[in-house]
């Protein structure tokens, strides 16, 4: 059984902070260390629980240091750590920000923050399939999160739609708590890492490429997906309980271009290299800047940003 | 064996230190042929231990009490003052992975006798003058449950009429199956209005208005 007992964190009342970190994903997490080290008064708000999507990694093989971690355990070790250093206000949603002269004022849902800047670490969410049947089967055999729900089709076969790093992930848990997954992939060839491709062959997951799946069908539940086969433009059915989408993700940055922050027509927030965006003291790191969706990434790009902060705010 | 790390047995003490005003009951109801009823209670008396205010007893789901309080499956957890609350904020089931950091916030705001809604929130929250039940079905590797489990128990704190029950799909699969529980969180209310995801409060009140209008 599982004890990777996850610990909760206080911080109820508004505050003045130098600078304030949305997100407490690993790149809001680092941005919080580093920030916190250099001087700067600093706090985390998260909407829900700090770790980000970074939590729902079933496994992480390749962040340095570790050969092998839960997400999850990989996620408690950075909040510990930053804990240390700064309070993180969780299940704590920013509803508005309003530019104060040359302050910020962040409204949230238990408080209003004072900050002299801002790190946008805010991260990305599950993008949607969109195809017939989708929402209408949500809750009844489609789903986006294997950690939350795999464990309701035990013995039983899966489609995980989307073969890329978090489908495969997401196939290689599944078979592993068992389930009987298998992968459907757009494009012509594995479009995961060689690791996982390896993984999924010795644990003999179907892997199928070169396929678009173009509906969700059953009665009162999933009972089958319908996907073309690109090569032959063939219509071709499958009969599964349920269906996990990994599709890709799509940016959280709708706070930051109110703010007047540019992002790209994917809704990625632009930075330059020291994580600054066009708007004076406000910075963006991790998933939500569109680079790699990688832990290790964000976790640098969240100190490289706090370190910014540093400059723009105590140096000038 | 422990069943708490050192560490988070340190960090909870100083957080209990600062967050804990009033006594707090655990109350953990064990039965026969329970496969977690054991940890539960060893878990419980862990987190008794790390301050005074914080009672642990063991209770007999098959006895008055766990009547008294509606309870029938073992171990049911439950955070009370022992009066108030009596057995309305309550975890059917291991509260292990996510939801022990519920548990820890429910036994703060238990022992504050309080919980944090917006005035908008409350004011919907107060209009329930007749008994409604929120049971929210989730998983321990949920990241997102814990948020619809503390909205449930946050609104039973503060409203008498309000019970708010977490239970462990995977332990009671029988139970889930019967609202064909698949994604998680899965909220019931009044066994009736069902919804699933975690909502920000603002929606979550709607839900639980729209099982309580259904009575009147």
């Amino acid at each position: 059984m599982n004890f990777g007992f996850v610990l909760p964190t206080a911080g109820k009342e508004s505050k003045e902070v130098d600078v304030l970190i949305i997100g407490g994903g690993p790149a809001g997490l680092s941005a919080g260390i580093y920030a916190t080290r250099a001087g700067l008064s600093a706090m985390i708000v998260d909407k829900g629980n700090a770790g980000g999507l970074a939590e729902e990694a079933p496994f992480v093989e390749n962040y340095l240091g570790f050969k092998g971690i839960k997400g999850e355990d990989l996620v408690k070790a950075f909040k510990e750590h930053a804990m240390e250093y700064l309070e993180i206000s969780e299940r704590n949603e920013v509803r508005e920000i309003i530019k104060d002269g040359e302050n910020y004022m962040v409204k949230t849902e238990r408080g209003e923050y004072k900050t002299k800047g801002i790190i946008f670490a805010t991260g990305t969410t599950h993008k949607k399939l969109n195809v017939p049947g989708e929402n209408e089967f949500l809750g009844k055999g489609v789903s986006y999160c294997v950690t939350c729900d795999g464990y309701f089709f035990r013995g039983k076969k899966v489609a995980v739609i989307g073969g890329g790093n978090s489908g495969a992930i997401a196939a290689i848990y599944l078979k592993d708590i068992g389930v009987e997954p298998v992968v459907l992939e757009y494009m012509p060839r594995y479009m995961c890492e060689k690791a996982y491709q390896k993984i999924i062959q010795e644990r003999d997951i179907p892997y199928y490429t070169n396929v678009e799946v173009r509906a969700i069908e059953g009665k009162d539940k999933v009972e089958k997906i319908v996907y073309l086969e690109r090569n032959s433009g063939e219509r071709k059915e499958m009969n599964v309980d349920g269906v996990f989408i990994y599709v890709g993700l799509i940016p959280i940055s709708e706070l930051a271009r109110k703010l007047g922050v540019e992002t790209d027509d994917k809704g990625y927030i632009k930075v330059d290299l020291s994580m600054r965006t066009n708007v004076p003291r406000v910075y963006a790191a991790g998933d939500v800047t569109g680079y790699a969706g990688q832990i290790i990434i964000a976790a640098g790009q969240g100190a490289m940003a706090a370190l910014s902060a540093y400059e723009d705010i105590m140096l000038r | 064996m422990a069943y708490i790390r050192d560490e988070d047995k340190k960090y909870l003490k100083g957080e209990f230190e600062k967050n804990l005003k009033d006594e707090v009951k655990l109350l953990v109801f064990t039965g026969d042929n329970c496969q977690y009823c054991g940890v539960a209670s060893a878990i419980a008396a862990e987190i008794a231990e790390l301050n005074s205010l914080i009672k642990f007893e063991e209770q007999r789901i098959d006895e008055d009490l766990a009547r008294k309080y509606g309870l029938s499956h073992a171990p049911t957890v439950v955070i009370t003052d022992g009066e108030k609350y009596q057995g309305r904020i309550r975890y059917v089931g291991l509260p292990s992975g996510y939801e022990f950091s519920s548990l820890v916030e429910d036994i703060m705001d238990v022992s504050k006798r309080s919980a944090e809604v917006s005035p908008e929130v409350l004011e919907k929250l107060m209009r329930i003058d007749k008994p409604v039940i929120i049971q929210v079905f989730v998983t321990p590797t949920c990241p997102y449950c814990p948020g619809a489990v503390r909205t449930a128990h946050r609104f039973a704190i503060l409203n008498e009429n309000i019970t708010g029950e977490m239970v462990e799909a995977i332990e009671f699969p029988e139970w889930a199956n019967k609202w064909n529980v698949m994604s998680v969180p899965h909220i019931v209310i009044n066994e009736d209005i069902q919804f699933i995801g975690a909502y920000p409060d603002e929606q979550y009140i709607d839900y639980v208005l729209q099982a309580y209008e259904k009575m009147r």
